[in-house]
């Protein structure tokens, strides 16, 4: 009998399973994925398809873009350099292999138990594994799911992974596809475009919606509308595919716009839509749990399900699917499982897109505000007054702080520059503390540092910003 | 390398204190053992000295400031190691340094609630304390916000502003009414523990009070005839505490029920007799306990009376002087009280007035004489003690009282 059974290794599960036996629960941790080798592969989407992956690629391909268009600016004269992708896969593939070794000994050193096979939920206290034919039943005390999400896949482009690709299959090109379709353009879409957009190919970005990046602060949307745009993105916004057809070489797509039908043909096709919860045949008949109308595992704030004892969280449950968000649920579950006090301030959850540059921002933005009625006072900083950026030849962009006008309270930290997660991730820890923009003002800031920027966009809420002329109040 | 200085670690009775003032300031050169701050408990004042030579490198709590048993209230730096510190953090010299054993530094697992750099500044521009706002950030700290709505909250609210710790005159109004002086001044802690503690007492308690009166005509023949041989023997005058001391011990060991007190829903008995006598000071009211009552003789009690009076006089009574006691004795005569109901010093279960010494007539085997005379009251808890009890209690102390000569018997 178990303390507690995680379902998933991802970053919600593992993470919690390893606090739980950290807790002194005995702790069992199950995994369905194996890799080509017939190995289990822990970790989730994170470490092996998702945030890990991609970055190595984004990091790999900002290089290659560097050396070829910006040296050059620094006075560095090289040959063109050249592209060898297996040898970039590679490397990707060998920090992947790390890292889920790592997670891996890391169970081992807790004393995690690890079981593969495939889940299902029969009850509060019974798990049945299923693997390769053989069904086996685990008992537990609690039970926590963390079994993530999945791509999307749409009917009118269905996934081949040869020429019609997910987020998975676009992370293992083996050539830079000459001209790339992206249907999507979210965080997933926009990351990937550039990674290849960036090694050459030349990349259409498919959008249905009329809005680019809408959940993010407007002016920081459009500015990096127009800077992906200059980075060889070529945006399309309101467009709704209708069809795509993949021949031997190619896709052949159409989508529909305002302006009326069109078509183009793409040598690969990348499929960015969304991602969904993995949640089929994941709960037994007398689980006593339900899914909602999207395939979501309906919990409460603090996680709980409508059954006693078993808790879901990360990709399976509502709010954003960040691996940061499901680390600190699985958490809050485990601790709460051990019976200590444990909570999320999930307005405190930090976004960030790791284009380049980055683009990070955490709590409301101004149209948010506006719509719930708040009064507050913002204030800017660009890039191009930093000595620090400049010096890096890295001075697009700026940082927004927004405070409540009343107390002065920090209500969102926008960001889209060089390190922008860095600084946003900054703005973060100050709004644990409930910092008001003075805090921020009155803290000291190293020179010279990009973070500086949100130093003096603090001080600039209040008129104060000194190196940059501040807005009449 | 810098010291932690704590305060004082309080006995339980003592919830906390407040800095009083700190003798030195910060860069200050003291030497060891030397006083550097004082601490003013609802009992007594407490000192904080320097744990070696050196200087406060930190004041954290500033004077007026509330702090708890052992909490940290200063850095200090050890001399020497303030020299070093602001050339280079190297070698401490070459031969070994002697560390005091007995430095107060203990591992500092106390979370420090550091407020935020604009929160400070906004608390220091409206002369607040930090504990003066409730805080709803991390581990309750105090955010700007907290204070914003604070000062907001204030001015809108309290027509009567509430003093912190600045004496606040009334403006002085124009023309006639100009002598019409009036002053608002901060209780002092001593004076706010005392309200605190009787207005309690009233409201926890099933307080009253039953009454008597004793003839001290015994006593005070007996003071008359060996008065000046007690002192000679034992260098300390033959008074009447003594008596009442002696004889409350002796009723209370008859009754022990009244020499215990409740706790939640036990009753907790006292196989002790440590009789508190309530002294009157400058600062106000303290109670002394004198300890083992039982086994001390007249001369004993007398001398240890008179011990605290002195103390209680100089201001130097410690917390250990007046922790505890189980029973309490009150004397409103030495200010001409002819009759009054004391108030309980709680977990005590019963207090003891005694009163002026009056010349009366009283009845005695069916003729009037004059004798003098005291009232005595005794207020108990009714949850604890009946009527009958309380009673029989009083007459029991009446009766020793009146018979001097049972002490010498032990009946």
């Amino acid at each position: 009998m178990y303390d507690v059974v995680i379902i998933g290794s991802g970053p919600a599960g593992y993470v919690a399973a390893i606090r739980a036996s950290q807790l002194g629960l005995k702790t069992a941790c199950i995994e369905k994925s194996f890799d080509a080798s017939g190995k289990a592969q822990l970790g989730g989407t994170c470490l092996n398809v998702g945030c890990i992956p991609s970055k190595a690629l984004l990091d790999s391909s900002h290089r290659y873009s560097d050396a070829l268009n910006h040296l050059a600016d620094h006075g560095i004269e090289v040959a063109p350099p050249k592209l060898d992708i297996p040898k970039m896969m590679a490397r990707k593939d060998q920090i992947v292999s790390q890292l889920t070794t790592g997670v891996s000994g890391l169970f081992k050193a807790n004393k995690v138990t690890s079981i593969f096979g495939s889940a299902k939920v029969l009850n509060a206290s019974q798990i049945e594994v299923s693997l390769n034919g053989e069904v086996e039943t685990i008992e537990t005390k609690n039970i926590v799911i963390a079994s993530g999400s999945s791509p999307i896949n749409i009917p009118v482009a269905p996934i081949d992974q040869k020429n019609i690709v997910d987020s998975t299959g676009a992370l293992e090109f083996t050539a830079v596809p000459k001209k790339l379709g992206i249907i999507g353009a979210g965080v997933i879409g926009l990351e990937l475009g550039s990674v290849w957009a960036r090694l050459g190919a030349e990349v259409t970005v498919l959008e249905a919606m009329d809005d680019f990046l809408p959940m993010a602060d407007q002016k920081i949307s459009k500015d990096v509308f127009r800077e992906f745009n200059k980075q060889g993105l070529n945006i399309n916004l309101g467009c709704k595919v209708t069809s795509a057809k993949p021949g031997t070489k190619n896709v052949q797509v159409s989508f529909d716009t305002k302006e009326g039908s069109s078509e183009a043909t793409f040598d690969k096709l990348i499929v960015a839509v969304g991602r969904k919860p993995n949640t089929e045949n994941l709960l037994g008949e007398d689980s006593g749990l339900s899914l909602d109308e999207r395939g979501f595992i309906p919990v409460n704030e603090v996680c709980e399900t409508s059954v006693k004892n078993i808790w879901a969280v990360g990709d399976v449950v509502r709010g954003p699917m960040l691996a940061h968000k499901a680390s600190e649920e699985g958490i809050m579950v485990v601790e709460r499982i051990a019976g200590k006090h444990a909570e999320m301030h999930y307005d405190l959850v930090p976004s960030v897109i790791y284009t380049h540059p980055e683009v990070a921002w955490v709590g409301k933005n101004e149209a948010e505000l506006t719509e719930a009625g708040i009064e507050f006072q913002s204030g800017s900083f660009p890039f191009a007054a930093s000595g620090r950026a400049l010096a890096s030849g890295e001075s697009t962009g700026f940082v927004k702080v927004i405070a409540d006008k009343k107390t002065d309270t920090i209500l969102g930290v926008h960001a889209f520059g060089p390190s922008a997660a860095d600084i946003v991730q900054q703005g973060v820890v100050a709004m644990e503390f409930g910092a008001s923009a003075e805090d921020l003002g009155l803290t000291i800031f190293s020179h010279p540092t990009v973070s500086e920027a949100l130093h003096e966009a603090a001080m600039a809420v209040n008129g104060k910003a000194i190196h940059i002329g501040n807005r009449k109040k | 390398m810098a010291t932690e200085i704590k305060s004082p670690t309080f006995p339980e009775s003592v919830a906390d204190g407040t800095i009083a003032n700190w003798v030195k300031q910060e860069g200050e050169a003291v030497k060891q053992d030397e006083v550097i701050a004082e601490i003013e408990t609802d009992k007594v004042v407490l000192e904080v000295v320097a744990p070696f030579d050196g200087m406060i490198s930190k004041i954290l709590k500033p004077a007026g400031e509330i702090v708890l048993s052992a909490e940290l209230i200063a850095q200090f730096e050890q001399q020497g190691a303030v020299q070093e510190t602001t050339k280079e953090p190297v070698i401490e010299s070459n031969q070994p340094t002697e560390t005091p054993s007995n430095t107060t530094s203990t591992s500092s697992s106390d979370v420090v609630k550091e407020n935020g750099p604009a929160t400070k500044k906004l608390l220091k521009e409206h002369n607040l304390e930090a504990s003066e706002v409730s805080g709803s950030g991390k581990d309750g700290r105090v955010t700007k916000a907290d204070v914003v709505n604070h000062l907001e909250e204030s001015i809108s609210a309290a027509p009567a502003p509430i003093p912190t710790a600045k004496i606040v005159q009334s403006a002085p109004q124009t023309g006639a009414a100009s002598d019409r002086h009036e002053e608002r001044v901060p209780m002092s802690r001593l004076r706010s523990t005392i309200a605190k503690r009787l207005l309690a007492v009233k409201q926890e308690t099933a307080m009253l009070t039953t009454f008597n009166e004793v003839d001290l005509q015994p006593i005070k023949d007996l003071r008359a005839k060996f008065g000046k041989d007690f002192e000679a023997e034992h260098g300390v005058k033959l008074g009447f505490m003594g008596f009442f001391v002696l004889a409350a011990v002796h009723a209370l060991k008859k009754f022990p029920v009244v020499n215990a007190s409740i706790d939640g829903n036990d009753i907790v008995y006292h196989g002790y007799q440590d009789i508190g006598v309530a002294v009157s000071t400058d600062r106000g009211l303290v109670v002394p306990v004198i300890r083992d009552a039982d086994n001390l003789g007249l001369a004993d009690v007398e001398k240890s009376i008179l011990d605290y009076s002195i103390k209680a006089k100089d201001g130097k009574l410690s917390m250990a002087d007046m922790d505890g006691g189980t029973f309490t004795i009150s004397n409103g005569g030495v200010f001409g009280s002819l009759l009054s109901t004391p108030i309980l010093n709680a977990p005590q279960t019963a207090i003891l007035g005694m009163h002026t010494i009056q010349d009366r007539p009283v009845a005695r085997n069916g003729e009037v004489v004059i004798r003098p005379m005291m009232y005595l009251a005794m207020s108990y808890d009714h949850r604890l003690l009946d009527g009958k009890e309380a009673v029989a209690f009083l007459i029991a102390i009446k009766d020793q009282l009146e018979s001097p000569e049972k002490l010498l018997l032990n009946i």
